[in-house]
């Protein structure tokens, strides 16, 4: 009898000690792997019974796509990095485990940390889903070398469509037979700074409160508003102000605005690390300001974008709570200071930012300090909390097909406006 | 006994083709009638609602229009500029295995890597293309994002990674033709352009033909990377063809059902070539 405890006693301790394996897929590229598998080793020295797999599997439009794929498959990762637009679409999925469950049942964790521009935007139904994560807004990058050649004054950037019309007009150079060879502005070609417009505008996009009070119908940004950002994009590009990417292509208006050849870039708050060590290597200064308003438009502010992580619902129970161990331990100080320092990403917690500031981070990083106070003097409303739309990646193409086509000459902002609102609300209705 | 072999030979083969192409292509073909939800949880009979809808969306027919466009330039000009450039590479001159080497290297690099460096070449600020063009004739031309150019890029760069494989079966196929012929031709007092469209190329005509076939597959079906690498279907779904539309269906906007219809149709314009290619390749090629 004896023996047999002792042998029941060990082959417990045998199974205590086995390992619980789980899944981590991340949208991050680039530098951003190697700092994500650091966390994520940092996390297993803390929790020696839980092994984290890491998978950086592509774009966020890959993620999703290889998500759906594997939860079809069976055989589902635990915890995956989804983009800030999907947020409708998983709650609607029925495949994942709200974290608002385990947040409920663990008393460590508390979500008031969280900066309320963040949780508002995760939010729904006054439910968290998924964790913040990697949270970022629009900035304008603007080149104070080139400033001060052009006889710009580099410490009053433009905060004016009239002022950034203004000052790409003298940051245009040309050659000797008459090209353009250095202009004013790009950005990439990307629905979300239309997006960030309508908030900036205090419109929102879609119909009940941005989807916030009732599932959104159909699309609001046929006005006005709209055609305000849609007009000045026009405008630059016949111009020769701006230089277009193709859609979607961060790097191309990265490389753009690191090799001088634009003065002014709009991206994400994402890029500032990288701008700085860029700057510093071409041997220009930085500059960083809020974006530029509509003349004679009150401010709103600027919605979140990036994404947020997700737990998938497992067979295994021990897996599911494995996972959310590590979904914790991401969004934990630490780890959010290490992942802004090396991004750009917000630290998403109040604790954390209070962190960074009694070491003196912000007088020494001004950059990031701007970042933050466009998001912290955004105003707080539903334009401003982003909206929710289950078909968003059909949105956002919609959007960006018109602006293709507004800016290839095939049609006026107006035309391009009323396109954009068409497909987009036909997707609406056809979401499912 | 001897009845039961060739079958348990042949099963392997087909539980394979019914595990990875028969089976997978049911299931297109039942989703084509469903609304299918994003996880593939949901699913609700629609019947020919998804196809009623594809036909009545302009996105999908411009896609088609687009396609066809697309496919017959592509198709034209590889099969007679691979044609031309066999009967070059065909010549006994110094050098030509170093021509024929250059010539081939395309075929090596994928599709994918095709799109990346005419990517890289067309770029309006830093590509090769542009910085010639404004320093030679001074303009500059926004090849990936604008309209025509877009297209004529797409086409440029699809050329040039199919001619190589076209090269390849034009020059085999030339050298198969039996020399007495050409020279029974010399001495009959042909020129050089009758001799080669009135004997080379009917002779090679079911290497052409098997070119046709292949050719319109990949400009239907292989295009996919490089459009996707190099203008993802812009600008505004200007270059979007179908098999690009089906993926941004499918893999974007996860809309099963809508993708599978695509599929469906995609598969019976398939059916077709293939038909026209079994029951014209006997008869109208001529075969030595």
């Amino acid at each position: 009898m004896k023996k047999f405890l002792v042998l029941l006693l060990a082959f417990v301790a045998v199974l205590a000690m086995a390992k619980v394996k789980i899944q981590f897929w991340h949208a991050m590229g680039g530098w951003r792997i190697e700092v994500i598998q650091n966390m994520v080793n940092d996390f297993m020295k803390l929790n020696p019974d839980i092994e984290v797999e890491v998978q950086y599997v592509g774009s966020y439009e890959e993620i999703l796509a290889k998500t759906v794929a594997a939860v079809k498959a069976g055989t589902p990762p635990h915890v995956v990095q989804l983009n800030e637009i999907s947020t409708q679409k998983m709650i609607d999925s029925g495949v994942i485990v709200p974290v608002q469950d385990f947040i409920d049942k663990d008393p460590s964790f508390d979500v008031g940390l969280f900066l309320p521009q963040v949780l508002n935007y995760y939010r729904v139904g006054g439910k968290l889903y998924s964790m913040p994560w990697n949270t970022s807004t629009p900035l304008l990058y603007y080149n104070k070398t080139l400033f001060k050649e052009v006889g710009l004054d580099p410490n009053n950037p433009p905060t004016t469509f009239s002022e950034l019309i203004e000052a790409c007009r003298k940051l245009v150079k040309k050659d000797e037979r008459g090209n353009i060879v250095r202009t004013g502005i790009t950005w990439p070609l990307y629905s979300w700074f239309f997006e960030q417009y309508m908030a900036l505008q205090n419109q929102p996009l879609v119909d009940n409160n941005n989807g916030r009070t009732g599932k959104a119908t159909k699309v609001v940004f046929n006005n006005e508003a709209g055609l305000r950002f849609f007009e000045l994009w026009d405008k630059l590009t016949k111009e020769g102000l701006m230089i277009n990417t193709k859609r979607a292509d961060w790097t191309a208006a990265r490389q753009l605005f690191i090799s001088q050849t634009v003065g002014m870039l709009i991206s994400s708050t994402s890029d500032v690390a990288l701008l700085m060590s860029e700057s510093k290597k071409q041997g220009f200064e930085l500059g960083t300001a809020f974006l530029p308003l509509p003349d004679g438009v009150q401010r709103g502010g600027v919605v979140i974008g990036g994404g947020s992580l997700w737990i998938i619902q497992q067979k295994n129970k021990a897996e599911v709570e494995a996972a959310w161990k590590l979904v914790k331990y991401l969004a934990e100080p630490g780890p959010q200071i290490v992942w802004h320092k090396a991004t750009g990403y917000y630290p998403i917690r109040v604790d954390a930012i209070h962190a960074l500031q009694v070491q003196g981070y912000y007088a020494e990083n001004p950059h990031h300090l701007t970042a933050l106070l466009q998001l912290l003097t955004s105003v707080q409303n539903y334009n401003t909390q982003g909206a929710i739309i289950g078909a968003f990646p059909e949105v956002r193409d919609a959007i960006e097909s018109a602006a293709e086509k507004m800016i290839s000459g095939a049609l006026t902002p107006k035309q391009a406006l009323s396109e954009a609102e068409k497909n987009a609300n036909k997707a609406i209705k056809e979401y499912f | 006994m001897r009845k039961l072999l060739p079958y348990l030979l042949l099963l392997p083969t087909f539980i394979v083709i019914v595990l990875f192409i028969y089976f997978p292509a049911y299931e297109s073909f039942v989703n084509s009638f469903m609304r299918v939800s994003v996880f593939g949880n949901r699913k609700i009979f629609v019947g020919f609602r998804n196809y009623i809808s594809l036909f009545q969306d302009p996105d999908y027919l411009s896609a088609f229009r687009f396609t066809v466009i697309y496919t017959l330039i592509t198709v034209v000009v590889s099969i007679f500029l691979s044609f031309f450039l066999a009967l070059l590479l065909d010549q006994k001159v110094p050098g030509s295995r170093i021509y024929r080497t250059l010539i081939f290297a395309p075929y090596a690099v994928s599709y994918a890597i095709a799109g990346a460096l005419w990517g890289f070449l067309l770029n309006p600020v830093v590509g090769h293309v542009n910085y010639l063009s404004r320093i030679l004739f001074g303009v500059q031309t926004n090849w990936l994002t604008s309209r025509p150019y877009a297209a004529y890029a797409l086409i440029f760069a699809s050329v040039w990674k199919t001619l190589p494989f076209n090269v390849i079966f034009y020059l085999a196929a030339l050298q198969d033709i039996p020399s007495e012929l050409v020279e029974a031709s010399i001495i009959d007092g042909a020129n050089a352009w009758y001799r080669t469209w009135k004997l080379i190329f009917p002779l090679v005509s079911p290497i052409t033909f098997y070119l046709v076939i292949m050719s319109i597959i990949s400009a239907t079906f292989h295009s996919f990377a490089i459009i996707d690498v190099m203008n993802k279907g812009g600008p505004g779904g200007y270059t979007t063809n179908l098999i690009y539309k089906l993926y941004m269906d499918g893999f974007r906007f996860q809309r099963m059902g809508l993708a599978a219809a695509q599929n469906v149709i995609l598969f019976a314009m398939m059916v077709i070539v293939t038909f026209i290619y079994f029951r014209y390749a006997q008869q109208r090629v001529h075969y030595q």
